[in-house]
């Protein structure tokens, strides 16, 4: 039966398989669409039977206050209501506005802003007398400062910064652990409040609440909003921000909640995205054998900012790498090369792509804990974007590896691997690959085993593809792939260069 | 979508625009194919006929042809799949889907603008309703937009600023979770429910002369079209009985009506005159065509009654042949040759006999249809011969040329081709019949637990034969009414879905070709994981 060569035809005729998957998502949108229109109409033909809209989500709040007319009303009388001199107005306003603003779609947080309320809000943080009233303006103004850098910048403008950093030593929990939510959401914005909150001295005030009996949720926020005073480059935080707030995340990074964990993980992940000095910082912690026991956790959301981290330190200085190394990072790799996973995957290529980048000696140590086999293994069957690391992690080994560290990494079938890839549309990753058969046959020259290669990259079908390169629209390529052809390939019997 | 008035929508639509014909090889849709020919022609309709073996070749096809043609009519393709997924058409093409496979795609069901079927709505659909596995799902992805939408897959870096919801805003949303994953757990057992076994609607054929006679323009011809149409249905095994004498009932009324017109026509019985009748006719293969014995011997029907391969049977064969009464010198001669006195009431020996040796149903509603004075065809021949002729093997010829020589063969015009076509079923029907007494002598038919596996042998002889599709199903037939097993099964199959499992699961080389899901090809070093995997499956 003629069924093994007609499979392929026959995948990419039957159903969905083979298809590209961006085509075949477009299609899915399309159709969707489609359908959902039809069904809209539908909707719509019913809908208009129906008199009273009242009876369509009869217990939804937010129904009813969906329309402009609604909600001017509503903030109106909030305005009526914070603005009165009676305590219990107030709450009723600012409670009334916290539910506005926490309802899930369309809150009317520009609204908010625009009726004048921030100035009473951030004057109700600082009525210690009623809890119950800090704490819904709290609230407040953490979703209005969840909203875009604009919203931000309003309640910062508003002086909320000094109150909430004020609040954060409340006795009542949930108002401290609401001003930690806020105060997150302004470092989140980016690096001049970032550093605004840090000048106001926020880190001093949250580390004091850290402390061991404090509740999970009380934690999950608090290392949330330590992650946002790590976060952002252009600038850094100052050094002497991250040595005060580096011993209490990496205390933070043995908690046993996931979501601690990875909130902590991801704040060292920024700290080391930066020049090795940064890095250096964060391994003088000791942090990295707590950082490789992460990586082998089940949890995506640990294993992600941890790998990132890894990946990081990696990218650093010889000498940080072989930190890393030394912690067992080589043992935790090969597993997630094979994660299910295929964005950890692309992040473990990237660090191996890192790690080959070194001396031969650490090229050795990729050798030896057997990373070789998982790498072949990607730039057979990744997805592209973990192929395309996996091809630089070729080139780096075979512009630094010794001659017999080449011949071996060919034997393990990267050779053929990457041939294959030639035929990727990027023409980056394409120049990335002759990079590399360059670097191969400059290896088979010291072995004076020229001939033999040229025989394997044709056998494996690797000079047609080189030869088809040399019709390649990118000039760069073009030239790359006629260098190699004229170099090693014109002496091939029958051969002739053009 | 449906189409509910198929004048308007199919018809009236096509008429003045250029169409591509794409027919699956099966006789139903031969016939099909001739009515909308027969229409086309009368209404000077440009078309191109491609035939599709399967779906390599409908995907080929419509590649070919998607450049200049916007309308394309799929003949007894196309329903049972995700049709603009496979073929990836642009937004304006548009298909008139006239196909007995079912279930019909969801998706095909309501896609309102490409995909217009031309199925009749009187059959047995149960397609699930729009709401229940389609769903607007706005409103989820909205609210999950903020924070947690990226801690479902936890790859994604946190975000920078976060909102604190309501806690009934928090509830209501987990409470929408959990309706849509309820949601979700129902459209699955939903789909699996319908999706599950594989069966076969109205002919096409039929549907076909439906819209001829709505617009009246049938004629005698389409009518007998549409009768091989819903007796090739019958022959293999597609329907169930009771739908075949629901159909054949229904076609019943237009020929009486078709022959009612003509009654006082002067010319009513001239030499090229074609009339059908209503028969209640036997039950054995070809038997006007060939020696009655030959018939009996090679007739599914009787030929598993009497269990003829084993010499038992061979006896019992002789007893009825004694009862009826007949000479054996005129069984085994010709029918044709035989005496007139014989014949006359022949019909009703053999019932007679037939219900002593327990063959109660040996009659059998047909219809038959005489060209001239000379040439008579039960409907159940012209099948056999049309079928021997798509799918022969004899010569390497393209199977284009087998699909117009088997379309060929269903004109008037053409009897030359249907009396070879006659002597290739008759050819086709004996290898069948070895290959089963062969089979069984053998024991090569093995219970599977849950169903039966018989493996024909490389070097078998005919096993080309049986490399296509009728072929095998009429094999497949006869085998499974030789082991007394009931062949309903057949009818209503889960083997499509069962084969895709099964392969899938054990990633077995397999093509999946056939627009019958339940005829895959296998390759052969495969076979003992994918039939492990099917049996497990299955039990």
């Amino acid at each position: 039966m003629p069924t093994e060569n007609l499979s392929d035809k026959r995948m990419s005729k039957f159903k969905n398989k083979g298809k590209e998957p961006t085509k075949m998502r477009d299609r899915r949108i399309a159709e969707c669409v489609e359908l959902r229109k039809a069904h809209k109409v539908e909707g719509i033909m019913k809908r208009r039977n129906i008199s009273s809209v009242g009876d369509e989500e009869p217990l939804s709040p937010e129904y009813n206050t969906d329309n402009k007319q609604v909600i001017s009303e509503a903030i109106q009388e909030i305005v009526a209501n914070v603005n009165n001199e009676c305590p219990e107005k107030q709450r009723q306003g600012c409670q009334a506005a916290r539910k506005l603003l926490s309802r899930e779609r369309n809150p009317p947080l520009k609204e908010i802003v625009e009726a004048g309320l921030l100035t009473r809000f951030v004057e109700f943080l600082g009525r210690n007398d009623d809890p119950t009233l800090q704490f819904e303006a709290a609230w407040s103004l953490t979703n209005v400062a969840s909203g875009t850098s604009w919203h931000t910048q309003q309640v910062v403008e508003h002086g909320a910064v000094p109150a909430f950093i004020a609040l954060l030593a409340s006795p009542m929990l949930n108002i401290s652990e609401q001003a930690v939510w806020a105060l997150g959401n302004i470092a989140g914005d980016g690096p001049s409040y970032r550093d605004a909150l840090i000048d106001c001295g926020v880190i001093p005030a949250l580390l004091a609440r850290l402390t061991p009996d404090a509740p999970v949720g009380y934690l999950r926020n608090l290392t949330w909003t330590l992650s946002n005073l790590c976060r952002n480059k252009n600038p850094f935080p100052r050094f002497s921000a991250v040595q005060q707030m580096l011993p209490s995340i990496i205390q933070l990074l043995h908690h046993s909640d996931k979501s601690i964990l990875s909130d902590a993980c991801w704040a060292i992940s920024y700290l080391t995205d930066g020049p090795n000095e940064r890095i250096d910082v964060v391994i003088k912690t000791g942090v990295l054998p707590r950082l490789v026991e992460l990586l082998g956790f089940e949890e995506l959301a640990v294993v992600t900012p941890a790998l990132r981290s890894i990946g990081n330190i990696v990218s650093g200085s010889d000498l940080q790498t072989q930190a890393a190394i030394d912690a067992g990072v080589l043992s935790a790799l090969p597993l997630l090369m094979r994660h299910p996973k295929s964005s950890v995957q692309k992040e473990a290529a990237w660090a191996v792509s890192n790690i080959a980048a070194g001396p031969c000696q650490q090229i050795q140590q990729l050798i030896t804990c057997g990373l070789l086999a998982p790498l072949v293994d990607l730039l057979r069957n990744g997805d592209f974007k973990t192929q395309r690391e996996a091809v630089w992690a070729v080139t780096n080994y075979t512009s630094g590896g010794t001659v017999d560290q080449v011949v071996h990494l060919v034997k393990c079938g990267a050779l053929e691997a990457i041939l294959n890839l030639l035929q990727a549309k990027d023409a980056k990753t394409v120049l990335v690959i002759l990079d590399a058969i360059n670097n191969i046959f400059l290896a088979a020259e010291k072995l004076g085993e020229v001939d033999k290669l040229c025989l394997l990259v044709e056998e494996v079908g690797g000079l047609d593809r080189i030869e088809f390169l040399q019709n390649h629209e990118n000039n760069a390529v073009y030239r790359a792939a006629q260098a190699l052809i004229e170099k090693y390939f014109s002496e091939v019997a029958g051969y002739r260069c053009t | 979508m449906f189409v509910t008035d198929i004048r308007k929508e199919f018809y009236d639509v096509v008429v003045n625009q250029r169409v591509a014909l794409f027919v699956s090889p099966d006789i139903d849709a031969l016939c099909a194919c001739k009515v909308l020919q027969a229409l086309f022609h009368c209404d000077q309709v440009q078309y191109t006929l491609v035939p599709v073996a399967g779906w390599q070749d409908l995907g080929t096809a419509f590649m070919e042809h998607k450049e200049q043609y916007q309308y394309f009519v799929l003949i007894n393709c196309g329903a049972n799949v995700d049709l603009l997924e496979t073929l990836q058409p642009e937004e304006d093409s548009v298909f008139f889907i006239c196909d007995t496979h079912r279930p019909v795609d969801v998706v095909n069901v309501y896609n309102d603008t490409q995909i217009k079927l031309l199925i009749k709505q009187d059959d047995d659909l149960g397609v699930p309703s729009y709401d229940d596995i389609f769903r607007d799902d706005e409103e989820d992805e909205e609210g999950d937009g903020d924070d947690s939408g990226n801690e479902s897959d936890g790859s994604a870096e946190p975000s920078g600023k976060r909102r604190r919801y309501d806690e009934d805003a928090l509830e209501r949303r987990i409470e929408r979770q959990r309706a849509r994953r309820e949601w979700e757990a129902r459209r699955r057992e939903i789909l699996f429910d319908y999706e599950q076994y594989e069966f076969h609607g109205t002919s096409a054929a039929l549907v076909m002369f439906e819209l001829a006679w709505v617009m009246s323009k049938d004629t005698k011809d389409m009518l007998w079209w549409s009768v091989i149409g819903v007796t090739d249905q019958w022959v293999h095994d597609k329907i169930p009985h009771m739908k075949y004498v629901t159909d054949i009932a229904t076609l019943q009324r237009h020929v009486s009506r078709h022959n009612h017109r003509n009654e006082d026509e002067e010319n009513s019985l001239s030499i090229d005159c074609m009339r059908i009748t209503f028969e209640y006719d036997l039950r054995l293969v070809l038997y006007q065509h060939w020696s009655l014995y030959e018939s009996i011997c090679n007739s599914c029907y009787t030929s598993c009654s009497f269990k003829l391969w084993s010499i038992n049977g061979q006896k019992k064969l002789q007893e009825f042949l004694a009862d009826m009464g007949l000479p054996l010198k005129q069984v085994r001669q010709k029918f044709n040759s035989m005496d007139m006195s014989i014949k006359e009431n022949l019909r009703e020996v053999i019932e007679e006999s037939a219900n002593k040796f327990s063959m109660k149903d040996i009659r059998v509603q047909t219809f038959a249809v005489n060209f001239g004075f000379k040439n008579r065809f039960l409907a159940s021949d012209v099948v056999h011969a049309a079928a021997a002729l798509l799918e022969n093997v004899e010569k390497d010829e393209m199977p284009t040329d087998n699909f117009i020589k088997a379309l060929d063969c269903l004109s008037r015009s053409n009897l030359e081709r249907l009396h070879l076509g006659i002597d290739l079923a008759k050819k086709k029907l004996k290898a069948i019949q070895q290959t089963v007494a062969s089979c069984i002598c053998t024991n090569l038919i093995l219970s599977q637990g849950p169903f039966l596996y018989c493996h024909l042998l490389e070097g078998t002889p005919d096993v080309k034969l049986f490399s296509k599709p009728l072929a095998l199903t009429l094999l497949c037939k006869y085998l499974l009414k030789f082991s007394c097993v009931c062949v309903f099964c057949f009818i209503r199959s889960f083997f499509g879905r069962a084969f895709e499992k099964a392969a899938e699961s054990t990633s077995s080389r397999t093509l999946h070709d056939h627009f019958d899901t339940s005829v895959i090809e296998l390759k052969m070093e495969d076979r003992g994981k994918f039939l492990d995997a099917l049996i497990t499956l299955l039990s």
